[in-house]
């Protein structure tokens, strides 16, 4: 028999652990399995309803047949493959291996405590890869070296804004245009600047929500899944606001 | 020539692949495997569409097919979920230079809208590059889900450690 003080805690913990996968970039069904993996290792059957910021969850207590409901928001935290897959493997572990409650809590606290990437180090990488991309549209040498600096221009400007908690589409518009404008310089040495134009902003593209939403709608959770394809198109919308401004500043010279 | 066209498209796939990755902060044991399948996904479609002359709808499709079928066996490997190695992988695909296109002739539609023989220069150039863009973006989507779908026991499982234990 669980005391009450455990049953409030325990219900807690499955509600945060759901709502956490939801913020860090988990498709829908993948939180409801594993959530329900998770009150399964506590003796709980849990039933979720997903909402696009919030989460009900209602959780029947098994043994003295009593349930218990929740209403959590969801946070807005940076998208973690790290964390999805850890936690994946948290549940598994914890129906698996009879973990008790305080090992399940003290492995989830670790998990989402662990620090992000060196953002130096992901500013490095963003510039190459953008660099690369530009050369798998056909870019030349000169247009990547462009398209290496224009991004770490853009990435560093969206890094400040979002540690200084600008509007997330504020942040897009104005990291958009300052990539771009730098990588407009390629149009005064005449060599492919349409190129380097169109992928010195393509860092920026939601890639993630986008596959996500469409997962979502083919496995039936539509709602979640077109609220994320909508809010990923809106952020496509400002970075094609960023871009604009300095289309209508150079447009004369692409034609 | 062919063999190095291929090549070094699937090298600077992977490079975009491991940059884009990056900033979803991916695990690190996941990264060889996210670059791998990157550049075989990439350089498939690049031969489809090259050698083969296969539109990019049905290459990308294709090539999404093959990098979900790859994550579903390398995910089991490091105990990653599929879509932790997929989704890195599909981003060089993602049809930057259409979407670009897209919002170009947008912006030069309504900047011509009293000229008769632009506007619908434009106009068809705004409506075939938005068409590409959409359909590619949701054909990758589903080619690289469907192996999840026609192997759910074994996809819904890839983060378990240990198989069966009596």
């Amino acid at each position: 028999m669980k005391t009450n003080e455990t049953i409030v805690s325990q219900t807690k913990f499955i509600a945060e652990y759901a709502t956490h996968l939801m913020g860090c970039g988990v498709h829908t069904s993948r939180v409801v399995r594993n959530t329900k993996r998770i009150g399964e290792s506590l003796d709980f059957d849990v039933q979720i309803s997903v909402f696009q910021k919030s989460l009900i969850l209602t959780m029947l207590d098994i043994e003295t047949q009593k349930t218990y409901s929740e209403v959590n928001e969801i946070p807005v935290i940076p998208i973690s493959f790290e964390q999805n897959s850890e936690l994946s493997a948290l549940s598994w572990e914890a129906v698996d291996n009879r973990l008790t409650f305080e090992e399940t809590k003290k492995k989830y606290q670790k998990i989402v405590e662990s620090p992000q990437m060196d953002t130096l180090f992901v500013l490095l990488l963003v510039g190459f890869a953008n660099a690369s991309f530009c050369r798998l549209f056909g870019g030349d040498w000169i247009s990547m070296a462009i398209v290496f600096s224009a991004t770490i221009a853009g990435f560093f400007v969206k890094l400040q804004m979002q540690k200084n908690k600008f509007n997330h589409y504020i942040t897009f518009i104005i990291s958009a245009f300052v990539a771009s404008l730098f990588s407009a310089t390629s149009l005064i040495v005449d060599i492919t600047s349409e190129i380097a134009l169109a992928t010195s902003v393509l860092f920026l593209i939601p890639g993630v929500p986008l596959i996500n939403g469409v997962i979502d709608i083919v496995e039936g959770h539509t709602l979640t899944g077109i609220s994320r394809l909508t809010n990923a198109f809106l952020l496509i919308v400002c970075v094609a606001i960023g871009l604009s401004f300095t289309l209508f500043l150079v447009k004369d010279k692409l034609i | 020539m062919i063999l190095v066209d291929i090549l070094s498209d699937g090298f600077f796939a992977a490079i975009a692949s491991i940059g884009f990755g990056a900033i979803s902060d991916p695990p690190l044991k996941a990264f060889k495997f996210i670059a791998i399948l990157a550049a075989i996904g990439h350089a498939c479609r690049f031969c489809l569409m090259t050698y083969f002359s296969f539109d990019i709808a049905s290459a990308s499709f294709i090539s999404a097919l093959i990098i979900g079928f790859g994550s579903l066996w390398l995910g089991g490997k490091i105990y990653c979920p599929m879509t932790v190695i997929y989704i890195p992988a599909l981003l060089p695909m993602i049809p930057g230079k259409f979407a670009y296109k897209m919002v170009f002739s947008q912006i030069m539609f309504i900047q011509n809208m009293d000229e008769p023989a632009l506007r619908t220069k434009y106009m068809d150039m705004f409506f075939s590059n938005s068409m590409i863009t959409f359909t590619v973006i949701f054909l990758l989507a589903i080619g690289a889900t469907l192996p999840m779908f026609i192997f759910h026991t074994k996809a819904f499982s890839l983060t378990r450690h240990i198989t069966k234990k009596d």
